[in-house]
């Protein structure tokens, strides 16, 4: 996903803005695992939790600790240069301050309470307030890949690069596979899940879902005839605006009047019909007896 | 939860366009249909500016470009219609969204259709269009094909029939419930299960899709780029599926990414609960900006 080449070669500039890229590719990764699991929260605290601690402390450590301060240094070198995206950079900025904050208290939040205080209504209002944030930090970075990853390497020069750099080359735990499953062990098992389940926050229970089978059935039936309602409204107007003469009148009216009997029959047999095989359905799954094995 | 937005494009689809498959209807009453329906899908958002540019041999194809700078990412887009129609505004307005999201730019393929063109005309216009992003100068890692339904499995053809011909594959793709096995012999899984389940699909009509896609040519079928679900996925980039556990094409994406997986190709799948076929599509509900945003978390991820 993301490479560890040392910033400060010889195309300083390129390979500085590629960790920054590297560097959302890692926070969209995130992004998407909490996403994956906020509708579990309410429902099953005890197992996402602790994933969501850790991914909020990565976001913490790494996102803010290293990757919003390189930006700042980048942002501050291009106003410089570029004095009339002042009034964005700005806003960049205050964004980075403002997301740390309500990236410590999310972080503080998850961490506060056992996760069995999180089931029902206050997991909810945590996981709605932590779809926010996600919606927020995703608008964020397409902003700056927006206002600055085109134009940085254009406007800045050697010695502006120089000076952006930092020594410390601290890479993205979520970078290395190895890394992140040695500092954030629940958010690397997380990462490479090849199924996801967004949105489901109910167990599948037949017998729950045995009276939304019937709805779907009865929508079905109503909504078949409904549509052939419609269809045979459509022809028999067709067919009056066609008429050209009492004879052609009398054969239309013939025609309309057989059809709509055929599906007034079809009105009445279908429904019962259905009953009918519903009811014995029922009937023989409570009848029949159990078979061991 | 599924949103009250959502329940009711489901009801509504339900009431409407699963009840128009189930009947015999011809492909004109079809496109009338949809064409129809297509009033009520809003326009491409003011921030994405489109430019009509054919440039293939064959079809139509449109860029779009977020308005605010797009980065060197390109979105190739097959939309999906069962191969013979299509829901122009609304895949347009889903590459929009999605463009948008992943700041990247657009190209949406307006291939032929069956049954006048029957296959392989429609892959061939999407092999067209990825060879002039190349021609153009787009890397090919910097390329992701997305397709919905029948556009995902045009997709999955496409880089296939790439692999198979020794060419630069593109940087991953996004794939939308595609319909990737055209044999539906299945007589179990998804296709039974979800028969009554989903809210918009429905198999009545398989047959004669697959007649008139194939140009009659019914053996065709087991072909890898018709049903890819049969193919080799070796050496493909990075896969992500996106599917609703109530669609009829759910094994698809499950089928496709095991065997993906089996050949050491990246491959993840995104099971989404009670949703209709293609609700990426429906930029009314909460669900379908959610999922536009993971597949543009998706892009990003693979492609810096």
């Amino acid at each position: 996903m993301t490479s560890s080449e040392p910033v400060g070669t010889a195309n300083p500039g390129a390979a500085f803005m590629r960790r920054l890229r590297n560097d959302h590719a890692g926070l969209s990764r995130v992004l998407r695992t909490i996403d994956g699991l906020l509708d579990r929260l309410a429902g099953e605290p005890e197992a996402v939790q602790p994933i969501l601690a850790e991914a909020f402390g990565y976001l913490l450590r790494y996102q803010h600790g290293y990757h919003h301060p390189r930006e700042d240094r980048l942002f501050e070198k291009i106003r410089r240069k570029r004095p009339a995206l002042a009034d964005t950079l700005a806003k960049l900025e205050e964004e980075h301050e403002t997301g740390e904050r309500e990236t410590a208290e999310l972080a503080e939040a998850l961490a506060a309470e056992p996760p069995d205080a999180l089931r029902g209504k206050k997991g909810e209002r945590l996981a709605a307030r932590i779809h926010g944030y996600i919606q927020h930090a995703r608008m964020h970075m397409r902003d700056e890949e927006a206002v600055f990853y085109a134009r940085a390497e254009k406007v800045l020069g050697k010695s502006d690069w120089a000076e952006i750099i930092d020594g410390d080359g601290t890479e993205d735990p979520a970078a290395d596979m190895a890394v992140l499953a040695d500092q954030y062990p629940e958010l690397a098992a997380h990462f490479d899940l090849p199924t996801r389940h967004p949105g489901r926050s109910e167990t599948a229970d037949p017998a729950v879902n045995a009276p939304h089978q019937l709805m779907l059935d009865v929508t079905d039936l109503y909504g078949g005839l409904l549509h052939e309602g419609f269809d045979l409204t459509r022809r028999n107007a067709r067919r009056l605006l066609a008429v050209r003469g009492p004879i052609g009148l009398v054969r239309t009216v013939g025609a309309i009047t057989s059809d709509n009997l055929r599906f007034a029959g079809r009105c009445v047999t279908r429904p019962s019909r259905w009953a009918i095989n519903t009811g014995a359905d029922w009937l023989i799954a409570r009848v029949k007896p159990v078979q061991d094995g | 939860m599924v949103s009250w937005q959502t329940r009711t494009a489901k009801l509504l689809g339900r009431l409407t366009v699963r009840q128009a498959l189930k009947h015999d209807l011809s492909v004109d009453d079809m496109r009338n249909q949809i064409r129809r329906m297509e009033r009520f899908f809003p326009g491409v958002p003011d921030d994405v500016h489109i430019e009509l540019e054919p440039g293939l041999a064959h079809c139509d194809a449109e860029w779009l470009t977020p308005v605010s700078g797009a980065t060197e990412r390109v979105v190739l887009h097959l939309p999906g219609g069962a191969f013979m129609t299509r829901f122009k505004r609304a895949e347009r307005l889903l590459l929009a969204r999605l463009c948008r999201d992943a700041q990247a730019r657009g190209r949406l393929v307006f291939y032929r259709l069956a049954p006048e063109n029957p296959y392989p005309a429609g892959l061939n216009d999407c092999l067209e269009a990825y060879h002039q992003l190349l021609e153009r100068g787009v890397a090919p890692e910097h390329i992701f094909v997305s397709g919905m339904s029948a556009g995902g499995c045009l997709a999955l053809a496409l880089m296939l029939s790439l692999r198979d011909h020794c060419m630069p594959l593109p940087g991953g793709a996004v794939l939308m419930s595609p319909a990737a096995d055209f044999t539906d012999e299945p007589d179990q899984g998804s296709r039974v299960d979800n028969a009554k389940r989903d809210a918009l699909l429905s198999l009545e009509q398989g047959d004669e899709i697959r007649r008139l896609y194939l140009g009659g040519r019914t053996e065709l079928k087991t072909h890898p780029h018709v049903s890819p679900v049969l193919g080799d996925f070796t050496g493909l980039p990075p896969l992500f599926f996106q599917v609703s556990n109530t669609e009829i094409l759910l094994d698809d994406s499950r089928r496709c990414a095991e065997r993906a997986r089996a050949a050491g190709v990246s491959a993840e799948v995104d099971i989404w609960d009670r949703m209709p076929h293609g609700w990426q599509a429906l930029s009314f509900t909460p669900e379908s900006g959610r999922a536009i945003a993971r597949l543009a978390d998706f892009i990003r991820e693979r492609c810096p």
